[in-house]
């Protein structure tokens, strides 16, 4: 399990965000004591931080550029600032993303998950029970079967493996496929998770996808 | 200067003048002064007081053609007392330096105003920043507890678009600039406001069409996504009630620039409110039929653009569908810079 520590010394957003990472499936810690956070950013022994730019005392691009010295677990940077020259600044310091407070929960979670799966350099391919799922060639293979699915499907088919066993929503599928520039409608969303069904059960695994209704889907 | 005002201007010296002459031909005579000696006793007084008028004439037209003519060259008549010299005569000293001290005392009193209006936008940004923060805990606060969230999502989404549209504007209107020119990919900055507005999109069951994006662009990243976010807020806001909302977004490139092209296919705009559609407060006859109209986001957006150096266009049919184009110039980050 991913630990993630939380630099926001808004207490409310702290402890939104903390609920939403735990819900993620995220180990969070959160800094109190704004006096020294440089020493108890060292200290800490996390994946990934989440560091705000405006904190009481030094800020966040000052903090960014001496952690950055001695280490390299990967930090997004979260901020209510919003002109470019903050973030120009931030990635030249090392930062491995930036995010502009609102931020859209879905999309947030996205990306906190794109960097850690960057830090850890994971495979182009993933198994999903006896399914060998890959994604560079757009295509689900099972028992020397193949079957290519869409850029949608592939996107569907990919965020219910991150979250095998968990209830994915419409709602975080939409955000997702939108994320990729795919502008699908309530209808079409409904398309091609059946055909998506329907490619499962040419390999045999019919019922992989499971409905809740009014929650979403689940891949078992 | 004109000759004939100026005398008429001093008719009263010339009379007193003329008089004091009379009066003195008249006094020699009744001394029985030799009439020899009264006609070079009255030469000499009239020649003395031509030349002196002459003289006073001259210098002072000197001075005031060309304070006439630094005033009609002048595009901001205001710096008129910088380009002014002292004159040799009395009074156009004392005009210049109460020039100079009007001056001075505008000059201050403008810097007032320029700093106060700085404080204010610097304080506004600052607002901007704080009150995003709540913003984000409520955005956070409806994911976590997804029932209840559902419902405030979108009326925290309009807040959200107030509070960013406040800060546009106090940055459009003021004359410092804190933009960053870089290479944008539209189709990165497209999909953003698209998944910023996909709630509002999907409720209106909207399709959206998007071709020829993949291309990047000199522009600031954050206020090109401000300004196409207003253009589907406005597509949204104006949909026509009879038709699904169908959005087009798509990108021309020529040896010119790229031209970014955004069309809808709402309720359009009436011929004869399209020329004043990027003005401020203007509402129209779509700002009539809908309360909520500011007149203020394309007024915003055009301000912006000009700022960035793009040029903005409208095309639209009443009824059929509203098409705005954005000029993307090639050079206009060197012209800038």
């Amino acid at each position: 399990m991913n630990k993630i520590l939380i630099v926001e010394d808004d207490r409310t957003l702290c402890e939104e965000l903390s609920i939403l990472l735990e819900n993620a499936g995220y180990l969070v810690s959160t800094i109190a004591d704004f006096n020294d956070v440089f020493l108890q950013m060292k200290e800490a022994d996390v994946d990934l931080i989440l560091l705000d730019i405006n904190l009481p005392g030094e800020n966040g691009e000052v903090l960014l550029q001496k952690y950055r010295k001695d280490s390299d677990t990967p930090i997004i940077m979260l901020t209510s600032r919003t002109d470019d020259i903050d973030e120009v600044l931030s990635m030249s310091y090392g930062a491995d993303d930036y995010i502009t407070k609102p931020y859209n929960p879905t999309i947030l979670l996205l990306r906190i998950s794109a960097v850690l799966k960057r830090s850890v350099k994971k495979g182009q391919t993933q198994m999903y029970n006896d399914v060998q799922v890959s994604f560079v060639s757009g295509s689900i293979m099972r028992n020397g079967m193949e079957q290519i699915l869409t850029k949608n499907e592939m996107i569907i088919f990919g965020l219910l493996l991150d979250h095998k066993g968990e209830i994915v929503s419409r709602d975080d599928m939409m955000t997702v496929l939108w994320d990729n520039d795919e502008y699908l409608n309530d209808n079409a969303l409904s398309v091609n998770i059946s055909r998506l069904r329907t490619k499962l059960s040419e390999l045999g695994i019919g019922d992989a996808i499971e409905t809740r209704k009014k929650q979403g889907y689940l891949l078992k | 200067m004109n000759f004939w005002d100026y005398i008429k201007d001093r008719i009263i010296i010339y009379i007193m003048k003329t008089t004091a002459i009379v009066i003195s031909i008249i006094f020699l005579s009744a001394f029985n002064v030799k009439s020899q000696a009264i006609i070079v006793v009255t030469n000499i007084l009239v020649v003395t007081v031509l030349m002196s008028e002459l003289w006073e004439y001259f210098r002072k037209r000197d001075f005031y053609i060309r304070l006439n003519n630094s005033l009609a060259e002048l595009d901001k008549k205001y710096l008129l007392p910088e380009l002014v010299n002292y004159p040799e005569f009395y009074e156009g000293k004392i005009m210049v330096n109460a020039l100079r001290e009007c001056d001075k005392s505008m000059a201050e009193n403008v810097a007032e105003y320029r700093r106060q209006n700085k404080e204010f936008r610097e304080y506004i940004e600052m607002w901007v920043h704080e009150a995003k923060i709540p913003v984000a805990s409520l955005r956070l606060m409806c994911h976590n507890n997804q029932d209840v969230g559902r419902k405030m999502t979108g009326q925290i989404k309009r807040i959200d678009d107030y509070i960013e549209s406040v800060l546009y504007y106090a940055r459009s209107e003021n004359p410092e600039l804190d933009y960053v020119i870089k290479e944008v990919s539209l189709k990165k900055i497209f999909g953003s406001v698209a998944v910023r507005n996909r709630e509002a999109l999907q409720i209106l069951d909207a399709a959206i069409e998007t071709d020829g994006l993949d291309i990047n662009v000199l522009t600031d990243g954050k206020w090109i996504e401000f300004i196409i976010g207003q253009l589907m807020a406005n597509s949204i806001k104006y949909c026509s009630p009879d038709r699904k909302l169908f959005l087009r977004a798509w990108a021309d490139n020529n040896d010119k620039g790229v031209i970014f092209h955004f069309r809808d296919n709402g309720k359009g705009i009436l011929k004869e409110d399209i020329p004043y559609i990027f003005e401020k407060s203007f509402t129209g006859h779509n700002g009539r039929e809908n309360k909520s109209s500011t007149g203020m986001g394309l007024f915003i957006v055009s301000n912006l653009c000009e700022r960035l150096g793009h040029r903005i266009d409208v095309v639209s049919e009443y009824g059929k569908y509203t098409e705005i184009q954005i000029v993307f110039g090639k050079n206009d980050f060197y012209k800038m810079s």
